[in-house]
């Protein structure tokens, strides 16, 4: 019995909102036709007006979240893309993320973002949005890459008292299957290390953690053990995870799906750089899409994101360095 | 079309450069005469450009192989660049006045194959267009088979690297784990890196150091790690040596007629600072731009003490005479030898001394101490054969080389070879010193 | 996986709870009579006047960081809308707000203490002036960006129907210029589409800043928006008491009874400028001379002299009385200490373990 990516966030909304009665599905379609991608597939059928169709009202949509939060709910607002998200940005940043620090009343309210690109899915059906919300205050930022993180770091995200961005991966939706849900993870914050290596460190979230892990299988046949570490949540970043792991391999080769500038890459890699500067053997280095919208077809799609073949490209730079 | 906008322009019309006319690259005849480039060559190390002054010939002069047909100007001299091969100067690309890089075209000769053939070079060389200039079209444009695209560097110049990616360097945790392990890059001399530009990686270095636990280790002594130190700190200042056989005669027979009998080493201190004390600039420091004068006479002389060297000091060495200092000396060179020198009987000295005859050594090339700019040294004395002029034939005579080793920053071999033959002439009068 | 108990996310709240202290005993559910609703309504109006003067007079002297935003020409609108909402209501007033703010239960200090900074007032100097308020009583702090409050209402409305909390209402309070942002539309829509208890209270006091309402909207009149997104549209006088009283009263019961969101849009003009940096050298003079631009203080006082309700000395003396205890306040607060940045713990979360701590070199 197997459960893909999606199933696994399904089944988390489905248990959050049997556990707990302040929980509460907020989005477009998500009643009940289930969702754009089915993720909420028959919630609306089993928890009977707790799965609710809003308009298409980005902004009202998290204010809504947010009043419903203040009220001691716990809301769960289904973007319908990450790209739609913009329209909710103001709610977010300056309504969610600042509602704590400045009345001392929790936000505990989480937001899905299905993320990432798939081919064919052009420049407003494919962004990776981390790294824009991860640089405001008060939000945390969590970008699961397998179906077990999936489900236990969503189920995480509603019992966090604060206000959870979930990047979903829209490729690892169908694509990536496990045997069974977890009975235990990881504490959020906490990285965990895919792979364990020797020569170099490689550091991806979301879908970019498969990339990674199949260059390391790649690179293994030539003699060269690469360290694959899953973030897991983009904020909070475990620095600590990822500095011992270059205490490790001496190298560091950070791959992040999204823009380059300012992204989760460099983010690691300037903590990295001013926190273990003495740990590095080459000066770290990072790959991320190119700086332009996502392109529409499939060769320019290809070509625009990371793939394993070349973050192998670079990780042989980098150990030739 | 969206309303408001409109329709470019045409593009301008093109201008070909036909190759009869621009002949950057040629379309030659079927018994053509190759176009050889004159290449800029490597002028000297470090060397990456030079500035043309001169084009030494006119266009469409016969030169021949080697001969002068532009003058240059690098940082440190003028020169010429010559003609590789006999041929006719078709061009010059170069002007004066302006600077290219090692390897640039300057211009280009028409020569015979076989000439061309014979230098390698039987390929004309590419056209103006670069990669990205908007003429350029896919290969097989030109008329002329065999042409290639982009200047070649020629076979006589060295190519200047443009980016040397993964550069040598010491990584930060190469720097951290040698700070940890108290070691300096002198003791990694020798260790083969296998990182970009022969880089030493942490990995090499682990190995290293891993690897020297298969062989016997002891423990260097704390004298040793110090003499190792001073050395290595000495080293990193450029040194040379220079040296004068000196007749010891004198010296040996007023040796004789003491008691007690004055160490050799002591004429050549007594003589050296002398010479210090007439002239002290070449015991002075430079540090940045600044040359640091001693400010009094304070020379040392080594002896060799247990695992190491130690330096007593007499001071105002040019004050006292020989005979009043041979007490001081015998005490000094005891209390060395037991390692029982007082604080203020070493360092502050502006030179030293040292006698690498007592080993038997004829010829030595002392490293001064890190603080200082000179040491002089002294040989054994051997008997040789010397000429003689009066009587027009050898004589016999006690010879030992004197040597100056110095730190070429402060001076060069002139002074260096004046100090030097000054304290030869004042070794000559013993009983003056 | 622990799940938060609601009781312990919410904790204990440090402020003390928000009471109706302001006249002895009285909670809005005793008061019955029209005229004890109206002395009442003019009281607080009063206060809010002198307490705005306060604080336009310290901002002169240069004792207020940032802006001062005044609500004179709003009282009576704004103070209706206090008075009509209970204890379990949603509040999101705005920034000419206070007569509301005040009815509706804030305490004085509250405005005095985030005005002059003080750490013990409710933002704890995190935020300031008009950026204040009680969330866990139903008093919405706002955010700048303007028409955002609306649907925060809107999901503490929701809050309470999941909650099968039934009889509450949620009123927001905006300005002519706010209906022409996106978020406005989206919330009323959203509003509308939920049958939501919103009343929605529109200051139509013709300017937003310096932008006149020709150049905020081209409907007839923003009373039109309301059939637009099929709900209630009721109009009033703003400088009115009595007609706020009435008609906000009246959408506040609609509301209440299930006939979803109601849209007040009241006439009047600000007796202000923006912020007491703008001298409102803008506004047209004939606006000045017209009903719009009565003064709703003098409007009121006429009223309860014509009425006999009160007489010249009861007047003087509740503004004496208005006015010690503005002055004793703000006395106390200037003796109250600002903020610490060294005691500050700099921590956006609620969820202190999962901070980044930055700043980490200080740390070590």
């Amino acid at each position: 019995m197997s459960i893909t990516y999606l199933e696994a966030i399904r089944e988390a909304q489905a248990r959050a909102l049997a556990d707990d009665p302040r929980v509460f599905i907020y989005g477009q379609d998500v009643g009940a036709f289930g969702g754009a991608f089915k993720a909420t597939k028959n919630l609306a059928q089993r928890f009977p007006g707790r799965v609710l169709d809003s308009p298409i009202s980005e902004d009202a949509m998290l204010g809504l979240a947010v009043g419903a939060a203040i009220q001691g709910m716990r809301p769960i607002v289904e973007m319908q893309f990450a790209d739609f998200s913009t329209p909710a940005f103001n709610q977010i940043v300056n309504q969610a993320a600042t509602l704590h620090w400045r009345t001392r009343v929790p936000c505990p309210i989480t937001v899905r973002l299905p993320s990432g690109g798939t081919s064919g899915s052009g420049p407003f059906h494919s962004q990776s949005m981390e790294a824009i919300y991860a640089h405001y205050p008060g939000l945390i930022v969590m970008t699961p890459a397998t179906v077990e993180d999936a489900y236990s770091m969503l189920l995480e995200a509603v019992a966090i008292d604060d206000p959870v961005i979930f990047c979903e991966h829209k490729y690892l939706y169908y694509h990536l299957k496990a045997e069974r849900l977890p009975t235990e993870a990881m504490p959020t914050g906490k990285a965990r290390i895919a792979r364990t290596g020797r020569d170099m460190t490689l550091v991806a979230y979301s879908a970019m953690v498969h990339e990674a892990l199949a260059v390391a299988e790649e690179l293994a046949t030539e003699g060269t053990e690469i360290e694959v570490v899953d973030l897991r949540s983009v904020k909070p970043l475990d620095t600590d995870t990822v500095m011992a792991s270059v205490a490790r391999t001496g190298r560091l080769l950070c791959v992040g799906e999204a823009f380059p500038w300012g992204g989760v890459t460099a983010e690691v890699i300037a903590r990295v750089a001013s926190e273990g500067f003495g740990l590095l053997d080459a000066p770290p280095q990072r790959l991320n899409a190119k700086d332009t919208p996502v392109p529409y077809h499939p060769s320019l799609w290809a070509a625009h994101r990371p793939t394993a073949g070349s973050i192998a490209a670079a990780a042989r730079r980098l150990l030739r360095l | 079309m969206p309303r408001g906008t409109h329709t470019a322009p045409h593009p301008a019309p093109r201008i070909t450069h036909h190759a009869s006319r621009f002949t950057f690259h040629v379309s030659p005849p079927p018994d053509a005469m190759p176009s050889i480039p004159i290449i800029m060559p490597q002028l000297g190390e470090s060397i990456a450009e030079a500035t043309v002054i001169n084009l030494l010939v006119p266009v469409g002069a016969q030169v021949q192989t080697d001969e002068d047909i532009i003058e240059v100007e690098t940082s440190k001299a003028t020169m010429n660049v010559a003609s590789p091969c006999p041929g006719r100067v078709e061009q010059f690309v170069a002007k004066p006045g302006e600077s290219y890089p090692v390897g640039a075209v300057l211009g280009h000769l028409q020569a015979s194959q076989e000439d061309a053939a014979r230098l390698g070079l039987d390929a004309p060389t590419a056209p103006k267009d670069g990669p990205d200039s908007e003429d350029s079209q896919p290969a097989g444009r030109t008329q002329t088979e065999g042409v290639q695209k982009g200047v070649q560097p020629t076979v006589r110049g060295l190519p200047v690297p443009a980016n040397a990616t993964g550069a040598s360097y010491m990584s930060p945790r190469m720097k951290a784990r040698m700070m940890e392990l108290g070691l300096h890059a002198a003791d990694l001399a020798g260790l083969p890196g296998s990182g970009a530009a022969g880089r030493v990686t942490i990995q090499d270095f682990e190995k290293f150091i891993a690897n020297l636990e298969k062989h016997k280790l002891t423990q260097a002594s704390s004298m040793r790690v110090a003499v190792a130190d001073a050395m290595r700190r000495s080293w990193t200042r450029p040194l040379a040596t220079v040296a004068l056989p000196v007749c010891f005669d004198a010296l040996l027979n007023h040796r004789k007629t003491c008691n007690p009998k004055p160490g050799p080493a002591l004429y050549a201190l007594r003589a050296l600072a002398l010479a210090l004390a007439e002239n002290s600039a070449p015991a002075g420091r430079l540090i940045g731009n600044k040359i640091v004068h001693p400010s009094s006479i304070d020379v040392g002389f080594a002896v060799e003490a247990e695992d190491g060297v130690l330096v007593p000091v007499i001071r105002n060495a040019e004050k006292r005479p020989l005979k009043d200092l041979v007490q001081r000396y015998d005490e000094l060179v005891e209390l060395a030898r037991q390692r029982k020198l007082p604080a203020d009987a070493t360092g502050g000295s502006i030179a030293t001394v040292t006698n690498f005859g007592t080993f038997g050594l004829t010829w030595a090339t002392p490293i001064p101490l890190p603080e200082q700019t000179l040491v002089l040294g002294m040989g054994a004395a051997r008997r040789v054969p010397n000429w003689d002029p009066a009587q027009a034939q050898f004589v016999p005579a006690m010879e030992a080389n004197v040597t100056l080793s110095f730190d070429h920053r402060v001076l060069d071999g002139g002074a260096a070879g004046r100090l030097l033959a000054r304290v030869a002439q004042l070794l000559a009068s013993p009983e003056k010193l | 996986m622990q799940r938060n108990d609601c009781a312990n996310a919410f904790g204990a709240g440090r402020l003390p709870p928000m009471g109706h202290a302001l006249f002895n005993h009285n909670t809005v559910e005793e008061v019955s009579s029209v005229r004890d609703t109206y002395v009442k309504a003019y009281r607080v109006m009063l206060l809010a006047r002198i307490l705005d003067d306060k604080f336009a007079s310290l901002y002169r002297m240069g004792k207020i960081h940032g802006g001062v935003f005044l609500g004179r020409g709003q009282e009576a609108l704004s103070v209706s809308v206090g008075l009509a909402l209970h204890k379990g209501d949603v509040f999101a007033p705005l920034i000419r707000d206070g007569a509301g703010r005040l009815a509706f239960g804030e305490p004085i200090l509250d405005g005095v203490r985030t005005y002059l900074g003080s750490a013990l007032g409710p933002m704890r100097a995190r935020d300031g002036n008009i950026h204040r308020g009680r969330p866990r009583d139903g008093l919405l702090v706002m955010i700048s960006h303007l028409g955002a409050m609306i649907s925060v209402v809107n999901g503490a409305l929701l809050a309470h129907r999941l909650k099968g909390i039934t009889g509450t209402v949620g009123a927001a309070c905006i300005g002519d210029g706010a209906t022409s942002t996106g978020a406005f539309h989206e919330a009323v829509n959203q509003a509308a589409v939920e049958k939501l208890p919103l009343v929605l209270i529109v200051a139509n006091n013709h300017y937003a800043y310096s932008t006149p309402t020709e150049r905020q909207f081209a409907c007839r009149s923003l009373l039109d928006k309301a059939a637009g997104y099929g709900i209630e549209g009721l109009a009033v006088d703003g400088t009115d008491l009595s007609a706020c009283l009435k008609v906000v009263g009246d959408a506040v019961s609609q509301a209440r009874a299930g006939r979803g969101p109601q849209l007040v849009v009241a006439e009047l003009l600000r007796l202000c400028g923006h912020g007491e940096h703008d001298d409102a050298s803008y506004i047209d003079p004939a606006l000045r001379q017209s009903l719009a631009g009565r003064d709703c203080l003098k409007v009121a006082e006429s009223y309860l002299l014509d009425n006999n309700w009160a007489d010249a000395q009861a007047l003087a003396a509740w503004r004496n009385e208005v006015v010690q205890k503005v002055e004793e306040s703000v006395a106390k607060v200037q003796r109250e200490p600002g903020p610490d940045p060294y005691k500050e713990d700099w921590c956006a979360l609620a969820s202190k373990h999962l901070s980044e701590g930055h700043d980490r070199s200080e740390s070590r």
